[in-house]
């Protein structure tokens, strides 16, 4: 997220530009996401990885818009993990460069643990990698806690962070 | 966000299809038996396509119909396709999210591993059309060529120990697939050597069973490794006459330039000969009559070794170099995507193998892991083993052979693998010599009275059924992030030990007081020994808990706004617990001295002695006093920690008041959430009681009373204190040394802060964990 003295980008911030937010509800939509998580990630996902998570749960697929831009998107998903326990998963959230800074990827996030809180989650957890300061900042000026690190976890060795939100009591200590 | 380790194969999958090919041909053979009742079994298939799977040599021939009971279903398909939206996917409810990221798109080089192949597609060349090609050279290679080579496979190897798969890394090496077909000699002692030196690492590193599937991958072609036969005991033998070969060769040659490449020839060879003896005897060691003795011979093999490494070093840029921007670690002899087909189906991963210099480098660092793994030997109780590993896993927690190394040491060196010493003995001996309580004393006539023997039996049986304490030492030996994980559920099983073991202390006094009515004086003294057994299950269980806490620092999994809590545990609570417990133990200690001496001085003055016997005894209890203080140096150290702990919680105390702390955004986050979450390990146990989050409110309330500077100025007190602590030791180790810089610059800031510089700025300090992974340096930008 070091982004150099891009004008543009400093008049955004200034004039925050008017951002909405709304869910999934078309196939053309798929590339976009695509488009703008392979920007910011380093693993390749397969079309049936987007697929899986959008259509299961198009609710919890949230775009970022500027106008007709999309901007930004997080993917995510809910199960019932036992008779007393829902845990929702955010796979994925990426912003376009041009576009950070400005706590779009904070507001897909609290839009997401919103929608999962109508659906009784009782803790969200992610993974992210160790090195993402940015990622990691977002996600705990939340609440969310570093609770594993995993060794070389992604395919170009590097580890990741375990995270998570505990949003009741329900949540059962692992 | 995520991604997923690469599932391993179960079995090997490549031997499974060998296995079922295999099977199938002997069904052909046999053909002619009817096997119609599995077929009518099975009840699904119906008649035609029973049909169509016995009809025998038709069934080449797929598109006769109806012979194989093809259906057409296209307008079925298509309207059931009319009923999805573009894009929707039919689901099977077994397609869940892994096998989501497993599927591959074919043609995406990212994904399909097909892809990765050269424009022709050729498949990569196998050990025999390289020959045929020419490709490779099975004799008279040159000196130059067989560095090359030599360099690389030990490259391959450090790669494939570093958790990449054997068969995308050493069995890349064509000369490994087929080493009897080598005709230089020197190639095909090296290459025997290599593929026997895989089997006794995989052998060693899964007897030590502390690898996870991050750490190595075990499974591999053994197909390949199978096909010729190990024989390790033969291999230095080889290697030896080789050496010896080229040696003579050597002195025959007139040119100096010559001459010195065939010896980093001959030193590779001699390096691999060493290597190699000292792994294959950490292997035997199980079997060895004498561990000291077998312990002293793999350590003379790594002096050898050790010794050679830099002449290696030196001669690196004699062999034949890898080719810029190839994959092939050396231009001869190596097919870098032989086996990318035959890797488990996903995406594929990118193979980095080490560069030759950054190999030896490991080789080097390694093989001084194994020199200090063989010190485990002079550790016989579990105190002092404890500490070992505890220490060992700091320092070389990140490579599994070495961790694998000192797991086969230790159990050959206390002969619990193979029944020498029963487990029981073990932590007999270890409570022995903690704080010897006097009932476990051999000697001592109270040790066979029938009620204590069956007390203490009772006790150790509990323990080793728990099986916590050799847990402990285990744990150990996995990484470091898996080490955590692993306590949690350890500290958990220390509970019901705690309650046997004050079990067992409280029994011990109720046989003293019987003893004492019955007018046994000296029965009675040696029961009443107070709490000897929960002491000495409380201390490992203390140690568990801080290790667990302060890992948290090490893996990076503390955010800055969590310090406070973090830090104010073992100060207001576990380090102290530590402090006590050890020092109980050394009044234990001390009192039994007073009064074994009370005892040989009421002895010798009924027996009467000389002046010159008085002097010696006069002597002797000094002599001992200083061998009573056995943990000094370890209360001293807790000290210090309960000081820069008590410094770190004052100082974030401090930085919060003052607005330089980063706090979460209250809609979603609960303090106290997150602080029963970090301390959930800790709840199942009676002793220490679980503290509330209430508790840990109130202390902290009461504490943030106190101005921003009055806190500083008390952080700056602990981290003063640490430091008068830590310059008390003597002949202090790197460790102190650190700790003693992070005290001293921590008293700095927070005096500098104190007074008010950078009032306006309220920016978070940088906490720079690189001097120690417990406590960091606060650095204001």
């Amino acid at each position: 997220m070091g982004d150099g003295p891009d004008p543009a980008l400093a008049l955004r911030r200034e004039l925050p530009p008017e951002i909405t937010y709304t869910v999934f509800n078309s196939e053309s939509e798929l590339k976009t996401i695509r488009a703008l998580i392979e920007m910011s990630l380093s693993e390749p996902y397969s079309i049936y990885t987007y697929r899986y998570f959008v259509y299961n749960w198009p609710e919890l697929c949230i775009f970022a818009r500027h106008g007709e831009r999309y901007v930004g998107v997080i993917v995510s998903k809910m199960e019932q993990k036992s008779s007393y326990a829902r845990h929702g998963y955010i796979a994925m959230l990426a912003v376009e460069p041009g576009y950070r800074l400005l706590r779009i990827g904070t507001k897909l996030v609290e839009k997401t643990i919103e929608a999962m809180l109508l659906e009784h989650v009782d803790e969200i957890a992610l993974e992210t990698e160790l090195s993402n300061k940015a990622a990691l900042r977002l996600y705990e000026s939340l609440g969310f806690i570093r609770e594993k690190r995993m060794l070389r976890f992604y395919m170009n060795g590097v580890d990741a962070l375990g995270l998570r939100l505990i949003l009741s009591s329900n949540a059962k200590l692992q | 966000m995520h991604g997923t380790y690469v599932g391993e194969q179960p079995t090997d999958f490549q031997a499974a299809t060998a296995a079922a090919a295999a099977a199938a041909r002997e069904r052909e053979s046999n053909s002619n038996e009817p096997d119609e009742w599995s077929l009518s079994e099975c009840g699904f298939a119906d008649n035609d396509v029973q049909r169509a799977i016995r009809g025998g040599s038709a069934a080449e021939d797929i598109t006769q119909y109806p012979i194989h009971g093809w259906v057409d279903v296209t307008q079925e398909f298509h309207d059931a396709c009319a009923e999805l939206l573009p894009g929707e996917l039919a689901q099977d409810m077994l397609f869940g999210l892994f096998e989501a990221m497993s599927a591959i798109e074919i043609m995406d080089p990212k994904m399909d591993v097909g892809m990765g192949f050269d424009k022709f597609d050729l498949p990569p060349p196998s050990f025999e059309a390289a020959v045929a090609m020419g490709a490779i050279k099975l004799d008279g290679l040159e000196p130059a060529e067989l560095i090359g080579i030599f360099d690389a496979l030990f490259a391959c190897l450090v790669s494939w120990l570093e958790g990449n798969s054997m068969d995308q890394v050493l069995f890349t090496c064509l000369y490994l697939h087929a080493p009897s077909q080598i005709q230089d000699k020197p190639l095909r002692c090296f290459c025997i050597a290599v593929r026997n030196l895989i089997v006794v690492i995989k052998n060693i590193i899964i007897l030590a069973a502390v690898n996870e599937e991050e750490d190595f991958q075990l499974y591999g072609n053994s197909a390949l490794l199978g096909a010729e036969k190990a024989q390790p005991s033969t291999i230095a033998g080889l290697l030896k006459d080789v050496e010896d070969e080229l040696v003579r060769k050597c002195k025959q040659l007139p040119e100096a330039a010559e001459n010195q490449c065939l010896m980093a020839v001959v030193h590779r060879l001699r390096f691999m000969r060493h290597l190699f003896q000292a792994i294959y005897q950490v292997e035997l060691m199980v079997g060895a009559s004498s561990a000291e003795e077998a312990v002293n011979e793999i350590y003379k093999n790594l002096n050898v070794a050790s010794e050679l490494l830099p002449l290696i070093k030196r001669t690196i840029d004699r062999g034949t170099q890898p080719v810029e921007g190839s994959e092939a670690p050396n231009p001869m002899g190596f097919s870098p995507r032989i086996h990318d087909r035959s890797q488990p189906p996903t995406f594929p991963r990118s193979i980095k193998i080490r560069e030759r210099p950054a190999s030896y480098q490991f080789l080097e660092e390694m093989v001084a892991r194994f020199k200090y793994a063989c010190k485990v030997i002079r550790y016989k109780d579990y105190y002092s083993a404890l500490n070992f590993f505890i220490e060992y896993s700091r320092k070389s927690g990140h490579c599994i052979l070495s961790r694998s190394v000192l797991q086969s040491l230790f159990s050959s060196s206390i002969r619990l693998a193979h029944g020498k010493q029963s487990m029981k003995q073990f932590l007999r001996h270890s409570v022995m010599v903690f704080n010897s309580p006097p009932v476990l004393n051999p000697k001592h006539p109270v040790s066979s009275d029938p009620k204590v023997v069956q007390h203490l039996e009772t006790f150790f049986r509990y323990c080793i059924n728990m099986n916590t304490f050799n847990q402990f030492i285990r744990l150990c030996g996995f990484n470091r992030a898996r080490q955590r994980d692993k306590l949690a559920h350890l500290i958990e099983n220390f509970d019901p030990l705690q309650v046997d073991a004050a079990r067992l202390d409280s029994l011990m006094n109720q046989l003293a007081n019987e003893r004492a009515m019955e007018g046994n004086e000296s029965h009675a003294t040696a029961l009443k020994h107070s709490t000897y057994f929960s002491t000495w299950v409380l201390y490992n269980c203390f140690r568990a808990m801080l290790i667990y806490l302060m890992s948290g620092f090490e893996l990076e999994l503390y955010a800055v706004h969590e310090f406070l809590y973090i830090y104010w545990y073992p100060y207001e609570f576990l380090v102290g617990f530590l402090v006590s417990a050890l020092t109980r133990t050394e009044n234990l200690l001390l009192a039994q001295e007073e009064y074994a001496e009370h005892q040989s001085r009421i002895q010798s003055n009924s027996g009467g002695g000389g002046s010159g016997s008085k002097n010696r005894k006069a002597a002797k209890p000094k002599k001992n006093k200083k061998q009573q203080r056995p943990y000094r140096q370890e209360i001293v150290y807790y000290r210090a920690l309960l000081s820069l702990c008590g410094g770190m919680y004052k100082a974030m105390g401090a930085l919060t008041k003052d607005g330089r702390v980063r706090l979460p955004m209250s809609k979603f986050d609960n303090e106290e959430i997150r602080y029963n979450r970090r301390f959930s390990p800790f709840v199942p146990l009676t002793s220490p009681p679980p503290v509330s989050y209430a508790e840990f409110r109130n202390i902290r309330d009461h504490m943030m009373q106190n101005s921003a500077e009055d806190l500083y100025s008390y952080a700056a007190k602990y981290f003063d204190q640490a430091r008068n602590v830590l310059e008390s030791i003597q002949n202090p180790e790197q460790e102190i040394l650190d700790l003693l810089q992070i005290a001293r610059t921590n008293f700095v800031v927070m005096n500098v802060l104190g007074r008010g510089h950078q009032k306006e700025v309220k920016r978070q300090p940088e906490f720079d964990f690189s001097k120690h992974s417990y406590f960091p340096i606060i650095k204001i930008k």
